[in-house]
């Protein structure tokens, strides 16, 4: 079975060390959300995992192959990224910011098209696929983007804050989407600073909390601990809210009782404040 | 889809007619007219259109700015600074000097930049910085050239920069196309890796993209083919910057449509206004750097402006 390994990576920016011994392990499948503060070195982890960087030690394998050792179209064959900071749009048509997704496949550009419009289809955009970018909303143009992912094939997805600026209604679509190519059998790693947004997958995602370019715990979602750990990793008390069978996570308000004991009976008024 | 075509065809239809400007053609005179002076200078005019247009709209894409072009890269003031060396010193040879050193000084201008493309991961900017130092710099070394030079030598100098397309017979053909054409091969087969790189040079990276490889080629090729262009013809301005502007305004920003149609394009823009240039005054022709300078700069800020607008 492949996997995706980092072990033991670290990263060095001249005097400061972005990420200190590193390791993960993302299989077919399986869906990991990378959480911590800013600053924590998420992006820096999702570059060295992609080979955008080369890490100062350690190393990062697909299978048994060193990443540093396959063709960059074998690269792109088996990682691909959305990267936080989307281009400013552009008056290019959707189709044809997918098509670009598909560079890795030496093929004709009618089979590229047809690839492209089954990726738009899948995130129920090909209606739109010849609307430049600039015609699309926030959210349609995030969808344009994880069409663009699909469309590469590759064996897993490095997401950088996929929901971003989106309202809670396209971010809560967008893990949809997410959840439902996971179970396609893709590996996804997905940074995220909103962990409710998992109850979206469909799926126990594991977490993984990463702080001052250190991994700090490793955690299955529904892990009773997951609140308090949150709490450490963020420097602030998080609560527990149980909303039927889900749990919600939450920064808990100025005033709350800072014990960082997760409340075990959910207030109606709670539930209301929070959706 | 239809635009394309229409403008396509359009560019290439001008190009045609561009050869029947000019007085009526009759006898045995007629016809030296036109196959020696008027169809080789056309075929001249879109060889040099041709290439700036499309050096033109690749550039734009791999510096990811508007405003770059072969002329910002440094290419067009190398190539300038050579010819000017030989044309000032006067050098014996005739025209295979002054192209010899144009490619020289252009390639020297261009090596130099595409060296800080190519040095691991300089940032576009400082590519483009890098550009408009050498044709700084080269613009200063030419106006010191001029002020030593003798005033024939200036005179010479001076013609020679307006930009111009007389010729007669098929030199001019032959001596282009073997630099340009496969140029316009290397820039148009790397096309799809151009369009993946418009998104982003680690996206495209990690999309299977060999970054530095696309921009040694595109560079190389697109300088080779601008050097051996204004060796031939002189420096001709705003064609390679404001020809894929019009493009992208008809057909939209997807470089599968952009690339080949600023080649025919830019083809078309040089030789009409090369029979602009020839017909304007009769018996004393404009030099055509002139005509695409006086369209092109207006041109351009009236895009600018509208761009703004949008």
């Amino acid at each position: 079975m492949t996997k995706l390994c980092l072990r033991a990576v670290g990263v060095r920016a001249g005097e400061r060390t972005l990420l200190d011994g590193a390791s993960l392990e993302l299989g077919p499948g399986e869906f990991v959300a990378l959480v911590g503060p800013n600053g924590a070195g998420k992006t820096t982890l999702l570059r060295a995992a992609l080979g955008l960087l080369t890490p100062a030690s350690g190393s990062v394998t697909v299978g048994d192959a060193p990443l540093a050792s396959l063709s960059l179209r074998d690269r792109a064959a088996a990682l691909a990224w959305l990267p936080q900071a989307a281009a400013p749009p552009d008056a290019i048509s959707a189709r044809a910011t997918v098509m670009a997704a598909r560079y890795r496949f030496r093929e004709t550009a009618a089979t590229t098209r047809r690839a492209a419009d089954q990726a738009l289809e899948r995130v129920g955009l090909v209606t739109r696929a010849d609307s430049p970018l600039t015609e699309l909303s926030g959210g349609e143009r995030q969808r344009v983007a994880i069409a663009a992912l699909l469309a590469q094939e590759a064996r897993f997805l490095l997401l950088d804050e996929p929901a971003n600026h989106l309202d809670p209604a396209q971010q809560a679509e967008t893990y949809g989407l997410l959840g439902s190519v996971r179970a396609s059998g893709v590996g996804i790693l997905c940074v995220t600073h909103d962990v409710n947004l998992l109850n979206h997958v469909g799926h126990e995602p594991r977490v993984v909390g990463l702080a001052r370019g250190q991994l700090r715990f490793a955690l299955p979602y529904a892990a009773p601990e997951l609140p308090e750990r949150l709490s450490g990793l963020f420097g602030l008390t998080m609560l527990a809210l149980h909303v039927g069978d889900a749990r919600l996570i939450v920064p808990a308000p100025p005033g709350a009782p800072s014990s960082g004991e997760p409340s075990a009976a959910p207030s109606p008024a709670a539930h209301g404040a929070e959706r | 889809m239809t635009r394309t075509l229409v403008l396509a065809v359009l560019s290439l239809v001008a190009s045609a007619l561009a050869v029947l400007v000019g007085p009526a053609l009759t006898g045995a005179q007629g016809d030296f007219i036109l196959w020696q002076l008027r169809v080789p200078r056309v075929l001249v005019g879109a060889l040099v259109g041709g290439t700036l247009g499309l050096v033109g709209a690749a550039f734009q894409t791999l510096f990811a700015n508007p405003l770059a072009s072969e002329s910002t890269v440094g290419t067009t003031a190398g190539a300038t600074l050579g010819a000017l060396v030989a044309l000032a010193l006067d050098l014996p040879g005739g025209f295979w000097t002054l192209f010899g050193c144009a490619c020289v000084g252009a390639a020297l201008a261009s090596v130099s930049v595409t060296l800080v493309a190519g040095s691991g991961r300089a940032a576009m900017a400082d590519v483009l910085l890098a550009g408009i130092t050498v044709t700084v710099a080269t613009g200063a070394l030419s106006v010191g050239l001029q002020y030593v030079s003798d005033s024939r030598a200036l005179v010479a100098a001076a013609r020679w920069s307006l930009g111009q397309l007389p010729q007669v017979g098929y030199d001019g053909v032959l001596v282009l196309a073997p630099f340009v054409v496969p140029a316009w091969l290397v820039i148009l087969a790397e096309g799809r890796a151009l369009q993946t790189f418009a998104f982003g040079e680690e996206l495209s990276e990690s999309r299977g993209v060999n970054v530095g490889r696309l921009r040694m080629l595109v560079l190389g090729a697109g300088s080779l083919a601008v050097a051996a262009c204004v060796a031939w013809c002189g420096p001709i301005a705003f064609v390679g910057l404001i020809v894929p502007h019009l493009v992208r305004r008809v057909v939209g920003p997807a470089l599968a449509r952009v690339l080949p149609l600023s080649l025919a394009s830019g083809a078309a823009f040089l030789v009409l206004c090369d029979a602009l240039a020839r017909s304007v005054s009769p018996g004393r022709e404009l030099p055509v750097g002139v005509v695409t300078a006086a369209l092109g700069a207006p041109g351009l800020v009236l895009l600018l402006f509208r761009g703004r607008k949008t």
